[in-house]
């Protein structure tokens, strides 16, 4: 490995002296290579901006807006659009999908309104990129975004000085790509390469799909397709032709990012290059009349029949949305197709099923991968807990009476909670430990805060199932066994925890916010209150006789890791049952009742 | 002027000072309009002929809700206080 890396090193400084040379030599093409290497820095910068300033709006409102298919594309043509980055909502959208926070059907939806949305791009370049003043804008809009982060430290004015800065090193980079064609027409003249008819079609659609594939970038493609066509180096007709070319290359992008990709990434990637082929085909075949179609709308919008720059803008808006149209009505069939091309794997038990790469691009999209294994978690940790306590889950999670759940019977003999601890909670645990580590690398404080009560949250899991398992050992031989008044009180345990199981069950699928306040409460109170010790049971039967010493050791331990199972819980269903954005968060911090207002609670009911 | 001042300038005027304060105060209303409904249908409850086991757990609920509506009003008033 560090042989083949050392031979790679004079390669390496071979071919960079050589561009170096070359583009001494040029140095009008250098101006332009420079301008598209400014173009894409600076478009790294405006993501960057938009992840740390919009926070976890932008993905607020991929998942609310995004349940009809109409929706779904207006959506994503608006965030692609303000955002100017499609590879950022795709990022946010596959990270959704791992997450099943949105459907196969919505994202597609999302993606094709991405694809008008990344269309504004070149109404932009059009409209102010080539007529920005680089002095006036493009410099102080740099100097003010190196300025704010000096003055304001929070993460949203960071993201602002981003935003600028992108915006900045964007016009630069156009101003630049502008100057280098300009200087090379002294030289030579593209525009004499122009080829007619649909020889020249395709020659320039194939130059469209390699520049993109080769910049990995389909605006800084169309930046350099409007620059040059401003500045008369390339013709019109041949300039629609290398936009269709580089909407096509861009899907040659993604699919090949998608190949390392999950299953999501791979069906949208899919979905993507479906609808760039089937557009790119149907803007190919009918490129004339299409031609003709903008020369029509650009006269009714007011846009000169010499301007074409705008009138390429306007092509490849009008391509994009066609192809929209086209396909819409086929999303379903599409997304069927994609099921059946990229099956998931069966799930086992034991694995993450949220826990996706693709989810820590973004702070947002990292921790709701971990609320959404950490509930997947304790979905198995109940699963556990029930089987530990003797009781059958569909019981619990039923209406049935309490009496009756803990009557019927789980089994007969005793189970291994070790093994079902070794298959359902170890391997995910260990994940969900894993990549929240990797997630809090770059986290902001107020994301890395949550993290950490969840990764409390899932500890509390664990520790829940530990005192399952201590709690097993005794529950089984008494509550089996002769002695009524033990079995009573082993009963009365498994009774409580199970309408600890149930409460929680009720919190977690509710949407009422009194409902879940006044359930956390109650479980608190019925925790205090089941503590045998403090309400004095465990004297009462150790006075009476009624059980032996064995037992009455046996009782008190147990009980004290039934009590410590329910704070487990509790704690575990305050932080991963409330939404952590939800105003009911913040409130039930001041208004939840405190674990000494439990116990006063308890006590006065025992005085009375 | 310094910098900070600005910024707090600028938030009153944008009227962006109790964004936040509004929001909780808003949630919290709303929240005591829900506990005091429930307070009342427990209370009615309470009035008809119940067994002793659902008569406890009704107590029980109602003073947990008489407790959060306590917490809430004095949240609202220190929010009020705070204007």
């Amino acid at each position: 490995m560090l042989i083949s890396s050392i031979y790679k090193i004079p390669i390496v400084i071979l071919l960079l002296s050589g561009s170096l040379f070359f583009l001494g030599l040029y140095p009008d093409i250098s101006t332009i290579i420079g301008g598209v290497a400014l173009f894409l820095i600076g478009m790294e910068y405006m993501e960057g901006g938009f992840k740390a300033f919009s926070g976890s709006f932008l993905e607020k409102i991929l998942e609310k807006f995004t349940n009809t298919t109409p929706k779904a594309i207006s959506t994503g043509f608006f965030t692609t659009a303000l955002v100017q980055s499609s590879s950022l909502v795709s990022i946010i959208i596959i990270s959704f999908l791992s997450a099943e926070l949105i459907s196969l059907t919505s994202a597609v939806g999302v993606i094709f309104g991405s694809n008008i949305g990344t269309t504004t791009t070149a109404w932009l370049v059009s409209l102010f990129g080539l007529k920005i003043k680089i002095s006036i804008y493009a410099m102080p809009m740099i100097i003010v975004g190196i300025f704010i982060p000096m003055f304001l430290k929070e993460s949203s004015w960071k993201g602002i000085a981003s935003i600028l800065i992108g915006l900045g090193i964007i016009f630069l980079g156009i101003g630049y790509m502008k100057e280098g064609f300009e200087i090379l027409k002294e030289g030579i003249d593209l525009a004499q390469y122009a080829m007619s008819g649909y020889a020249g079609i395709f020659t320039y659609v194939l130059v469209g799909i390699i520049a993109t594939i080769v910049i990995q970038s389909s605006s800084a493609t169309m930046a350099i397709i409007i620059t040059a066509l401003a500045t008369g180096q390339i013709e019109y007709t041949n300039a629609l032709a290398l936009a269709i070319g580089a909407n096509l290359g861009t899907t040659v992008t993604a699919v090949l990012a998608a190949l390392k990709s999950n299953e999501n990434g791979k069906r949208l990637a899919v979905a993507h290059f479906i609808f760039n082929m089937t557009t790119g085909i149907i803007a190919i075949v009918f490129i004339y009349q299409l031609a003709e179609l903008v020369d029509y709308i650009a006269m009714i919008i007011g846009i000169g029949i010499k301007n074409y720059t705008l009138k390429l803008a306007l092509f490849h808006t009008i391509f994009n949305v066609i192809g929209v149209i086209v396909v819409s009505p086929f999303i379903g069939t599409l997304v069927a197709f994609l099921n059946k091309l990229f099956v998931s794997k069966k799930q086992s038990k034991g694995k993450s099923k949220y826990l996706d790469d693709s989810a820590l691009g973004l702070p947002s999209t990292a921790l709701s991968a971990v609320i959404m294994e950490t509930k997947h978690l304790y979905e198995n940790a109940f699963g556990i807990i029930a089987r530990g306590l003797n009781l059958k889950k569909k019981n619990i999670l039923s209406s049935m009476d309490l009496d009756d759940v803990v009557a019927d019977l789980y089994t007969s003999d005793t189970i291994d909670i070790d093994d079902f601890y070794n298959y359902w909670i170890k391997g995910i645990y260990g994940e969900i430990i894993d990549f929240s580590t990797k997630a809090q690398i770059n986290m902001a404080p107020e994301y890395a805060e949550e993290l950490y009560k969840l990764k409390l949250a899932n500890r509390d899991i664990v520790e829940a199932i530990k005192g399952t398992k201590h709690l097993q050992k005794n529950l089984l031989k008494y509550t089996s066994g002769r002695n009524r008044y033990i079995k009573e009180q082993y009963d009365d345990i498994r009774k409580s925890l199970a309408k600890l199981l149930r409460n929680i069950h009720t919190i977690s699928t509710s949407n009422e916010e009194d409902v879940i306040i006044l359930l956390l409460s109650k479980s608190k109170i019925h925790a205090e209150r089941d503590d045998i010790i403090a309400n004095g049971t465990l004297d009462r039967l150790i006075r009476k006789g009624l059980i032996n010493n064995q037992m009455a050791t046996s009782l008190m331990n147990d009980s004290d890791y039934a009590y410590r199972i329910s704070q487990n819980l509790i704690a575990m269903a305050e932080v991963l049952f409330i939404d952590i954005d939800s105003d009911l968060k913040k409130l039930h911090v001041d208004m939840g009742i405190s674990d000494e207002e439990a116990k006063s609670i308890v006590q006065k009911k025992d005085h009375s | 002027m310094d910098i900070k001042k600005f910024i707090k300038s600028v938030k009153s005027t944008l009227g962006l000072k109790g964004f936040n304060q509004e929001g909780k105060k808003k949630s919290l209303k709303e929240l005591l309009k829900k506990l005091n409904r429930r307070k009342k249908s427990v209370t009615e409850l309470l009035k008809t002929s119940l067994d002793e086991k659902e008569e406890k757990e009704l107590k029980e609920e109602l003073e947990i809700v008489s407790l959060q509506i306590k917490k809430g009003k004095k949240i609202l008033y220190k929010l009020y206080a705070k204007k």
